[in-house]
């Protein structure tokens, strides 16, 4: 294929760029015990980029015969020359680099298809059991494990040659409790960039089963929090999502220029001195990171990007048009999440650096405020860093001490107000987003984590 | 290409036969796309997308596996790895397929002019809307956008001799507006609309809401924090109660045991103002079409009736599992297997208009847009109003920024106090303005 695809962009005229994808994904979902899925997805095609007198066009084909592949290299270039009537901006060409060479693959000694599809639904049928056996007042349980097999070859006219293969596996429990008509819920997950074992390394699914039906119970009669500004201790969890969501989407360099709050701040400070926030596609500090990218989607290798280096605005992330625009090196955000899909600029693993506190010391800390957990629920971040998120799971802190569980929490705020408030930066780091997928337009697996830290937000609780 | 597919779908349904099943569904969906994104003021991306997608269920002695695939020269290999799955699989014996029964089709549907519509065409639509909210003001940026042209045929059979194929095209836009104005960047507004009709295309109701929602909500201040009355848009209602209401009378849920109306039929769950209908075949309705994805056709059923809960929406497994009547709401694409959802879902109109319902209001808040959660198990919701605006002594007053309202989705639908004649469309929903009582209030 790789031989195909290098022949036909020789060929064509102008610049392209040609990716096949073939994805094989598995999944097996079930509830209460019942099997809800358990289903198998090939998805094979080509997704070709042209650029035209300064415009991209996109096509997208399952044809990958040799002449399938130049159709759909033909309908990229028509689509580029006609938009590039009505397009206002247009592209310089892109600037020479040297771009990804050779194989590039995950890493794991236990890789997902040495596992029957019989034994992951049978892991799946007994957690589910297990969920609802492990208290009376669990009234719902649910169970899921996905996974997705990639293999990529990324050709383009200036030199990428790459063929890459990926693994990402990942696996979710749905504990729901009640009593007295009073209803709550708990949730665990995982997700990673490699094979079986991997994806169990930090918690075994038993101890996954556990979490979640604790958090359920513990809810049900837990006081709800008053809505206020507090001093707040983060989970890294927490963390990564406050990193991926809230700050994350303003420096992903296509909505800089749509209008985010960070536009025009490059050097200046964003956050506290004790703040340094990047994005890498390799794993950091911890192996194994969902978002895990060797190569992105338009051959540049990846490494670490520091956006907020001790609280100055440092890098946007970019593709290579944004880095050109922008007068910067690629920092190989390119992602594409089917073959179908164009690659579009997107976080990999984003997360704070770990400081110098001990998580005992942050706590101690504070005097009035909350310990946070966990994202539950979702939540949501705009392009001016305003966010909303629901909180997993909360306890007040008194004094110094972990006091009583409150439910119902959410935090918000702006998120640059949040970084300059920090003032307290653990020593400790976890990877906590690795199940399911972040949005924009088209998914993409992505993780974020961090240490425990400490700042001010908003709680949303009830006002009476 | 309606008779292709079919060819293609029973091919793959007697292979799946000799592999070993005893049922099988073939469900096959042919797509031609244009899409034409917008991004930061200009025209992004110009896309043309060709797929056939092909999923297979299969059953062996009630157990079921599912496989799907892309890839044409692997249907062999997709039909084993259903048969494979089921056989690994737990006997449930509410697995079974459809009954075969008249096929009756919809119209309307189908545009022909739409395989016509080219990628010409399509950015001439794209610019049209950049041009609107250029005309508009200057401090507008259109952040994201798209105009985007579905062509395609569904058809699904099974093994009991349900056999259905219908062409169809869809043109769906959508406009996503901030405004900027120095170092002030306003909330973001998200509109969008559909049509089936290349004829009755229109861009600029939807830019023109967004950039003026947008616009709008520059200059916002902090809010007032108090227990009172919120005015949902159409939007903000979509967030906070369709999801709610689908959720709940979703029969998967009811069988989950995780909905809470799941012993309520025939029960109030919402104010008497409330009435909610689903109907898969709606005249022009973007969600409307004959079958669903079961093959069952598609009818309108009402969901709540003056408050009551009339029905839940079910597919062949959770009529069979609850005994029930089968409403025809399998949903879902040929990547997955049926799940359910709704086709053309309409909360009522009331019969006062939105000034009426303000002008009652002495210190409120208008939501244009609700950002936070809602979960669907507790009903309680909590989140930002945003492009919130105060409202006193029934008038809108001020917009307001990072305003923070809670309560409880279920306790909210009953006390609710006002549902406009005005209604918007909200893809494939249709929704009034609605007036909610004791919401908490917090400014941010």
């Amino acid at each position: 294929m790789l031989q195909l695809l290098q022949q036909i962009s020789t060929r064509a005229s102008g610049w392209v760029e040609l990716r096949y994808h073939v994805r094989c994904s598995k999944r097996i979902a079930v509830r209460n015990g019942r099997l809800e899925e358990s289903s198998t997805l090939r998805l094979a095609g080509i997704g070709v980029r042209a650029l035209i007198d300064g415009v991209f066009g996109f096509s997208s084909t399952t044809d990958i015969s040799e002449k399938g592949i130049e159709q759909a290299v033909s309908e990229a270039q028509s689509a580029a020359r006609v938009s590039a009537v009505a397009k206002r901006d247009k592209i310089a060409p892109l600037p020479h680099m040297v771009l990804a060479s050779g194989e590039f693959a995950f890493q794991t000694d236990d890789p997902l298809d040495g596992h029957s599809l019989a034994e992951k639904l049978e892991l799946v049928m007994r957690i589910d059991e297990r969920v609802r056996s492990a208290a009376k007042k669990i009234v719902s349980s649910s169970v899921a494990y996905s996974e997705l097999q990639d293999e990529k070859v990324i050709v383009t006219s200036d030199g990428a040659a790459a063929h890459i293969i990926d693994s990402k596996p990942d696996f979710r429990v749905l504990a729901v409790a009640q009593q007295d008509g009073d209803r709550a819920m708990g949730t665990d997950s995982a997700g990673v960039t490699g094979g079986y074992a991997d994806l169990f390394a930090m918690r075994t699914p038993e101890e996954m089963t556990d979490k979640a039906v604790r958090l359920a119970v513990d809810q049900l009669g837990a006081d709800y929090a008053a809505g206020e500004v507090a001093t707040v201790v983060l989970d890294p969890g927490l963390v990564g999502v406050l990193s991926h969501e809230a700050i994350g989407h303003t420096v992903e360099a296509d909505l800089v220029r749509g209008g985010a709050i960070t536009s025009g701040k490059i050097g200046t400070q964003v956050g506290s001195n004790l703040v340094t926030l990047c994005d890498s596609g390799p794993s950091t500090h911890m192996p194994h990171a969902a978002g895990e990218l060797l190569v992105d989607d338009e051959g540049v290798r990846t490494g670490r990007t520091v956006i907020i280096d001790h609280g100055i605005l440092r890098s946007y992330l970019h593709n290579r048009e944004s880095a050109a625009y922008f007068g910067v090196e690629p920092t190989g955000n390119a992602r594409a999440f089917e073959y179908s899909d164009e690659p579009i600029i997107r976080m990999r693993n984003t997360y704070i650096e770990p400081g110098i506190s001990s998580v005992e010391e942050i706590i101690a800390g504070v005097k009035r405020g909350y310990y946070l957990q966990g994202l539950g629920g979702g939540g949501q971040a705009d392009s001016n860093a305003e966010f909303m998120f629901g909180v997993r799971e909360a306890y007040e802190i008194v004094d110094g001490k972990i006091g009583k569980m409150v439910r119902g929490v959410t935090i918000s705020g702006n998120a640059f107000e949040v970084l300059k408030s920090v003032d307290a930066v653990g020593n400790d780091f976890t990877w906590g987003l690795g199940a399911g997928h972040c949005g924009k337009g088209q998914l993409a697996k992505v993780d974020a984590g961090g240490p425990h830290l400490r700042c001010i937000v908003t709680i949303g609780g009830r006002q009476e | 290409m309606n008779s292709k597919l079919i060819d293609l779908c029973q091919d793959t349904l007697d292979r799946t036969k000799q592999k070993g099943a005893d049922e099988v569904e073939v469900y096959g969906e042919s797509v031609r796309t244009i899409t034409v994104a917008i991004e930061k003021n200009d025209l992004q991306v110009s896309r043309a997308q060709k797929e056939t997608m092909i999923g297979v269920r299969a059953m062996c002695e009630k157990r079921i596996g599912f496989a799907s695939t892309n890839d044409l020269t692997t249907i062999d290999e997709t039909c084993a790895d259903a048969v494979t799955l089921a056989k690994a699989s737990p006997t449930d014996e509410n697995n079974v397929l459809p009954q075969r029964e008249e096929n009756k089709y919809v119209s309307g549907i189908y545009d022909p002019a739409s395989e016509g519509f080219g990628i010409e065409q399509a950015i001439e639509q794209a610019v049209r809307m950049l041009d609107i909210a250029s005309s508009i003001d200057k401090r507008l940026i259109l952040g994201d956008g798209e105009f985007a042209v579905h062509i395609g045929t569904r058809a699904l059979i099974n093994s009991n001799g349900v056999s259905w194929a219908e062409p169809e095209s869809l043109f769906v836009y959508y406009a996503l507006a901030t405004a900027r104005d120095g170092e002030e960047v306003s909330n973001m507004d998200y509109q969008f609309d559909a049509t089936r009709r290349a004829d009755a295309i229109d861009v600029e109701p939807i830019t023109r809401r967004a950039c003026e929602n947008a616009l709008g909500s520059l200059g916002a201040q902090k809010g007032e924090s108090f227990n009172g009355q919120v005015m949902l848009s159409p939007n903000a209602a979509q967030s906070l109660f369709a999801s709610l209401i689908l959720f709940q009378s979703n029969a998967k849920n009811v069988l989950r045991g995780m909905s809470r109306w799941k012993d309520m039929l025939g029960n109030a769950v919402a104010s008497d103002l409330i009435s909610v209908v689903d109907d898969g075949r709606l005249a022009n309705g973007v969600g409307t079409s004959s079958f669903d994805r079961e093959g069952v056709a598609h009818k309108r059923l009402n969901l709540i009736e003056g408050g009551r809960l009339t029905s839940f929406m079910h597919n062949t497994y959770t009529a069979t599992a609850l005994g029930m009547e089968n409403t025809g709401h399998a949903a879902g694409s040929a990547r997955s297997v049926p799940g359910i959802g709704p086709s053309n879902f309409e909360i009522l109109p009331g019969d006062r208009s939105k000034n009426e319902l303000i002008a009652e209001i002495d210190k409120g808040v208008l939501v244009t847009r609700f950002s936070g959660r809602a979960d669907p198990v507790s009903g309680d919701f909590s989140g930002v109003a945003k492009g919130g605006y105060l409202i006193e002594n029934g008038h809108v007053s001020r917009p307001i920024r990072g305003t923070l309202i809670a309560g409880n989705a279920f306790d909210a639908l009953k006390t609710l106090s006002g549902v406009s004649r005005e209604q918007e469309r909200v893809f494939s929903l249709t929704l009034p303005y609605l007036r909610l009582e004791r919401i908490s209030v917090t400014a941010g």
